[in-house]
């Protein structure tokens, strides 16, 4: 008999996606949908808390062409991701309840249960599996984006697959240096299979030049597609890198440049959407930094902003798909002026908004300072990494500028776009309630980010509201404000206008093109150069044939039998030293 | 015809605002007065004050090397958001190309979009 506890808790919800890929079309057959939709990751989270009991668990063992792969390791690491997808499946079920779209909610929940399978792998090999699931089941939501959504989801599944198979080949690479063991632990990159895998969670986690696909593919996805992807991909390569490549000093540096880049793409971007991506690629900068860190410290502010920030980033893009839904566009030009008709959804943005930017009470601040704590602490031992901590605090302004003054700022304020629309649809505003409820919860600082803390991997002793913190944070903020309204009044500020922003793939197209012709051009030379020799050369090779082997050739000769013999034993003896030496 | 509730003091348009509100958004509308916008710039810089202000008798408990300037943190918050606004000029020139640049065509979302953007393809 099956013992359901063995079972990795995201093939629940997998199972739950089929089952809804099969349910007919029509009204009554959507609330069935939606009945698992919801349903489906409140079961999976009840399944982890009935499997964990504070100490690792290793389940669902199964032996492949004499491979043994462990199905299921739920660990106090493991854990809080499995909970936190679960919550938030639950957070964007409710916010797509008004959509009856059969492809939206199959592809959602077996995109989610196969994040929560692949976090919860006990190995290399059935991480792998999840990890191409996770590509091939959220590029449907990407395409429900419409005809111009189809390219970029081509885009999105290549990267994603690349991705996989590379995580294949560095885990073949590793457990071959590693005795066959193919289990997932720490992983480090002494290794070759360690560096593919690093590049394989790269291209997942939008490491600088290898991040064009989410701001490709996330503002071209449907509303609902937007808010389910931003939750999923990125922060499970999060926790392959929390897992595998914790204290390696690389991803301190990969991090740093993570934070800084993308606000400069996001202070010239139009479209919002593409905004909180790049956003996005910001905030995980902050996560891979603390992984690189690797103390204590670092890792618990790794883990509670893994846990705040899917929450805020969700509600930034409710808040802007719940725009979208209303007015159509998502482009900042087209906006302004939005919180007379849209108030509550302009309040719960502010909220996201606050708690992105690390405003005291609200839910990065916590998280937030104990990554930067953790570098200027480990920076007494290192004095380089005071650089890093200086770039984290430029990347902290930056933040406030794209997520904390422009996304709200340019869609409920700014100049009055005229437009009057309704309020957002309930579900979505009870979504976006619950997810703003959570940001202030998860801050507060009298029982509410000790829940946070009881998340952590480790005893977490730091004070987030001592006074100093709260100051000089609010320094920070205020004086980012500030700046913001001096180079308002002096007309300094940039108007928001519609435009294409190119961003790195653009070298890549153009460089790869450069390649290909230069190869080309290169080779049609050599094609002339080399056709006299080549000719001589078969020439050559065609009357030494025919002198061996013709009727007339050497090889029709007659010759004694022990010379034959001995031609033979040669060989022999070549082929067995090129076995021996090969082996 | 007005709203008994409604103050006599009001313009037409101010009516008119109120009547197309969001029954939530009334108490609010203040916030798009254009007098509360160009004053709005008094309250972050009269906060940063009291910050820099506290920040030199609450200093850093871990401090770091620019920890010593007092309201470093406001300097860093200042000019880093100035740096990257000023910023935009250039690299909206660098990198800003038409909307239809790379030619997918066809709209943002097909059941509830507005806008409408085609063109020829770039590579």
């Amino acid at each position: 008999m099956i013992d359901i506890f063995q079972i990795n808790p995201g093939l629940w919800m997998i199972l739950a996606g089929l089952i809804c890929a099969l349910v007919p079309k029509g009204d009554t057959f959507a609330l069935v949908r939606k009945v698992f939709i919801i349903g489906a990751p409140i079961f999976a989270g009840v399944m982890i808390t009935q499997i964990y009991t504070s100490q690792e668990v290793l389940a669902g063992q199964i032996t492949i062409g004499g491979l043994e792969l462990t199905t299921l390791r739920i660990d106090n690491l493991s854990m809080v991701w499995g909970y936190l997808f679960c919550l938030i499946a639950v957070i964007n079920g409710i916010y797509g309840f008004h959509e009856k779209c059969r492809i939206t909610d199959s592809s959602a929940l077996i995109y989610a249960g196969a994040a929560i399978a692949g976090v919860f792998s006990g190995d290399l090999l059935t991480l792998f599996l999840f990890w191409e699931l996770t590509a091939i089941s959220s590029v449907f939501l990407i395409w429900k984006g419409g005809k111009r959504a189809y390219a970029a989801g081509i885009r999105y599944l290549a990267l994603h697959v690349l991705s996989g198979v590379l995580l294949l080949a560095g885990a073949i690479f590793y457990a071959h240096s590693n005795g066959g063991d193919y289990s997932f632990n720490a992983i480090g990159t002494d290794t070759l299979g360690g560096w593919l895998i690093l590049f394989a969670i790269g291209i997942k986690c939008g490491f600088p030049f290898l991040h064009m696909w989410m701001q490709d593919a996330y503002p071209k996805a449907s509303i609902t597609g937007t808010v389910i992807l931003s939750a999923f991909t990125t922060k499970m390569a999060i926790y392959a890198l929390a897992r595998g490549y914790v204290g390696v000093d690389i991803l301190i540096y990969i991090g740093a440049i993570m934070t800084c880049f993308p606000v400069f793409f996001a202070l010239i971007e139009n479209d919002l959407r593409r905004v909180l991506a790049f956003s996005l690629n910001n905030q995980l900068g902050f996560m891979v930094c603390g992984i690189g860190i690797g103390t204590e410290l670092a890792l618990n502010g790794v883990v509670g902003q893994v846990f705040v920030h899917v929450i805020f980033k969700s509600l930034l893009f409710m808040s802007i798909g719940a725009v979208m839904y209303r007015v159509g566009t998502a482009k900042a030009s087209e906006l302004g002026g939005l919180f007379r008709s849209m108030p509550i959804t302009a309040v719960f943005c502010l909220i996201g908004a606050g708690s992105i930017a690390a405003f005291p009470l609200l839910a990065a601040f916590v998280t937030k300072a104990m990554i930067i704590s953790a570098v200027i602490y480990e920076a007494a031992y290192n004095p380089g990494l005071y650089v890093i901590a200086a770039m984290l605090l430029f990347a902290s302004a930056g933040v406030m500028e794209h997520s904390g003054i422009k996304v709200p700022y340019f869609t409920f304020f700014s100049h009055d776009s005229g437009r009057r629309v309704k309020e957002a649809p309930w579900n979505m505003l009870v979504a976006m309630g619950l997810a703003a409820l959570l940001c202030i919860v998860l801050a507060f600082p009298w029982g509410g980010y000790q829940i946070l803390y009881s998340l952590m991997p480790y005893e977490p002793n730091y004070q987030p509201y001592t006074v100093d913190h709260v100051v000089f944070q609010l320094q920070l903020l205020f004086a980012a404000i500030s700046a913001f309204c001096v180079l308002k009044k002096f007309k300094l500020y940039p108007a928001e206008k519609r435009g294409e922003i190119l961003d790195f793939d653009w070298t890549y197209r153009k460089l790869g093109l450069g390649i290909m012709q230069w190869i080309g051009a290169m080779w049609t030379r050599l094609s002339v150069q080399t056709k006299r020799l080549r000719e001589r050369a078969i020439e050559s090779a065609g009357r030494r044939l025919f002198q061996v082997f013709s009727p007339a050739g050497a090889m029709s000769e007659s010759a004694p039998s022990g010379l034959a013999a001995v031609l033979t034993a040669a060989m022999l003896i070549i082929v067995l030293i090129f076995v021996y030496f090969i082996r | 015809m007005t709203d008994k509730n409604e103050p006599e003091t009001l313009s037409r348009k101010e009516l008119e605002e109120r009547q197309n509100a969001h029954p939530f958004a009334v108490p609010f509308l203040w916030l798009g007065n254009q007098k509360v916008i160009d004053n709005f710039i008094w309250l972050p810089v009269l906060g940063m004050i009291a910050m820099i202000a506290l920040g030199i008798v609450f200093p850093q408990a871990k401090p770091a090397p620019w920890d010593a300037i007092p309201g470093s943190w406001a300097l860093i918050g200042f000019v880093a958001y100035s740096f990257i606004v000023l910023c935009a000029k250039p690299l909206t020139a660098l990198l800003s190309r038409d909307e239809t640049y790379y030619g997918e065509g066809g709209l943002p979302d097909p059941e509830y979009s507005t806008e409408h953007s085609s063109g020829d393809h770039h590579d």
